[in-house]
């Protein structure tokens, strides 16, 4: 929750993993998204409907796994305003009780354009990909400081 | 089947006005919870701005998705610029496709995010999967 300084983008390696990161999913947290998010699809909410709807239970939402992909990269970079782009499936269905692990790694890096693109996806606490062919992308400012400390 | 002369018609949000509040609640809900020096709304926060549009597609009786067997397949973000506190954003959201494969109905929508002197936001582009019963 402090803030961290703006990854230097001349210690980025192709090939270099991210810090994974890890989430328990609740009811509740479901439920804190759909009000945030104003997402109250009752598949979300509602256990007798989702299984009318022939699902196990109630799901989280998709993008609440994306958004859990999202902090993997914007974490890394320190800085949420340098994600360019961010893109992905939605494998598999995330349903409460499910730790969802988020793994990136850099898949390329250039130099002229200041551009890191990264593979992301999202597995559950059995191996599962509940989100795959994750890609985003950072561009990095001209000739930045790696921070703003004096 | 959805009918395919759907295709092309497009939603308009009401301009979203993006406050402190908003941001912490998504951040809240999400559990991203750094502070950067300067408040910006975690990219994926175009989900929240442009949700109407998505809603107004859902919620449309004459296409009539079955959205009770709907479910989100893919998604794509690009982002024009960070979004802060005091932005408003409008958002269009374009019906572009209906496809059929084997059981499965794709549903593509595409949507432009703008802000107030109508400049570019973000772009997204989603695609739903409708099981057929």
């Amino acid at each position: 929750m402090k803030t961290m300084s703006t990854l230097d983008f001349e210690h980025i390696t192709p090939g270099q993993a991210l810090p994974p990161l890890t989430k328990h999913v609740t009811v509740e947290q479901i439920r804190q998204y759909a009000e945030a998010s104003g997402d109250r699809n009752p598949i979300h909410l509602d256990e007798t409907f989702a299984r009318s709807a022939g699902l196990p239970g109630v799901i989280a939402h998709g993008m609440l796994t994306m958004a859990f992909a999202n902090q993997t990269v914007t974490d890394w970079l320190g800085d949420r305003s340098l994600l360019k782009s961010l893109h992905g499936r939605f494998a598999g269905m995330v349903l409460p009780g499910d730790d969802v692990t988020c793994s990136g790694s850099v898949a390329s890096k250039d130099d002229a354009t200041r551009r890191v693109v990264i593979n992301l996806v999202v597995t559950n606490q059995r191996g599962e990909k509940v989100f795959n062919k994750g890609v985003a992308e950072a561009e990095f400012p001209p000739q930045r400081s790696s921070s703003n400390a004096a | 089947m959805t009918d395919s002369r759907w295709v092309g018609r497009s939603y308009e949000t009401a301009p979203f006005e993006v406050t402190e509040q908003s941001i912490r609640d998504y951040m809240a809900a999400v559990g991203d919870l750094r502070e950067d020096d300067e408040l910006i709304a975690p990219p994926t926060f175009a989900m929240v701005y442009g949700f109407d549009a998505y809603w107004q597609l859902w919620t449309d009786q004459e296409v009539a998705l079955d959205v009770a067997h709907l479910v989100h397949g893919e998604q794509r973000f690009t982002f024009q610029r960070p979004v802060r506190p005091g932005d408003r954003i409008r958002t269009t959201g374009r019906l572009t496709a209906i496809n059929s494969r084997g059981d499965m109905e794709l549903v593509t929508f595409e949507l432009k995010a703008r802000d107030a002197e109508d400049r570019p936001v973000s772009d997204g582009t989603a695609l739903f999967i409708i099981r057929k019963p």
